[in-house]
């Protein structure tokens, strides 16, 4: 089948990768949230010498951060998740969504050989390039499925 | 288009066959061409969920500080906000703490819940098919998407389920 097939040949480089935002391990949760709001997105990569330290989410704001009642002038270091589990350009589209799942990740880092970071890769790129192996199924949906057309239209 | 009862080449999107009179409007719809398809285009959305899966829901007047709370003892990443009926009425996500609460109020945690979900969000019922969520999710950006009955939650439906989902199924092809 066309799509399993695909999910083991296509490499990770292959999907349009989120641009990487960089936070400094120094700098504060309050920076953080600032440019993840800025930026619209739900995660950052803490990085020291370009290579990648920790990454900081929505998640780790909220368990972290909020829940303890921390201020959000502490370090970006002190509430991010170290070391986190990451992909290679070149590895499958299957393996990072395997990644994915085991762990109960909605981001990796996708890093080069040289443990520099390249770009994000999240759960809502992967369905998107799922979706698109299916365009006729999924886009050529009416906004309610359940109305049908009694006449065709203009009669 | 080919009618299919006797072979007369017609327009494209023709409503009847010029030749024959044969109905040509569900030759349009699309068919699935594979398990995946299949599945997206007649399961409907509660084959996602566990039976016994319930919502998180939690009510408009309680604080900040319970939803966050109850956010990490359920480990989900959404809270369903619902009235006095059990109907849903907003929803209150990770991402509204981070773009609406967090670094905005110093002392976040006696504020309502209502000041800062979501209310109206898109919902699907239990008989939507597959396609209808995927289509809602990829379309609205969603991560989360409520499964409605008569406006009563019964579940919700997130972007790793439908993930698991359609790996599972290729695995097993």
């Amino acid at each position: 089948m066309e799509l399993a097939k695909n999910l083991m040949i296509d490499s990770v480089s292959r999907l349009p990768l989120g641009a990487p935002r960089y936070v400094a391990p120094h700098q504060s949760v309050a920076e953080a949230v600032a440019l993840m709001r800025q930026e619209r997105v739900g995660c950052l990569l803490v990085c020291q010498d370009e290579q990648v330290a920790g990454i900081f989410t929505e998640r780790d704001l909220l368990r972290r951060v909020m829940a303890k009642g921390q201020p959000l002038t502490i370090n970006v270091s002190e509430c991010m998740t170290p070391s986190p589990v990451v992909v290679h350009p070149k590895e499958s589209v299957a393996s990072a969504i395997r990644k994915m799942s085991e762990g109960g990740y909605r981001h990796l880092p996708v890093v080069d050989e040289a443990g520099k970071a390249i770009g994000i890769l999240s759960a809502r790129r992967i369905m998107h390039y799922l979706v698109e192996h299916f365009p006729a199924t999924v886009y050529n949906l009416p906004p309610d499925p359940k109305v049908v057309p009694q006449s065709p239209e203009g009669a | 288009m080919i009618c299919p009862n006797c072979g007369h080449d017609n327009l494209p999107g023709s409503e009847h066959c010029d030749s024959c009179l044969q109905d040509l409007t569900q030759l349009d719809q699309p068919t699935a061409q594979n398990r995946v398809e299949r599945s997206l285009m007649e399961d409907h959305v509660s084959t996602l969920g566990h039976p016994e899966r319930r919502p998180v829901t939690i009510r408009p007047e309680m604080s900040i500080r319970q939803a966050i709370d109850l956010m990490l003892a359920e480990n989900v990443g959404a809270l369903l906000v619902v009235d006095d009926s059990g109907k849903l009425i907003g929803i209150l996500t990770e991402r509204d703490m981070l773009l609406k609460i967090a670094g905005i109020y110093g002392d976040y945690e006696q504020l309502f819940v209502s000041d800062f979900m979501t209310p109206d969000p898109v919902t699907v019922t239990v008989d939507h098919s597959l396609a209808f969520a995927v289509h809602k999710m990829d379309i609205g950006d969603l991560r989360h998407l409520p499964v409605v009955d008569d406006g009563i939650p019964k579940d919700v439906i997130s972007v790793r389920d439908m993930l698991h989902h359609i790996t599972r199924l290729c695995k097993e092809s």
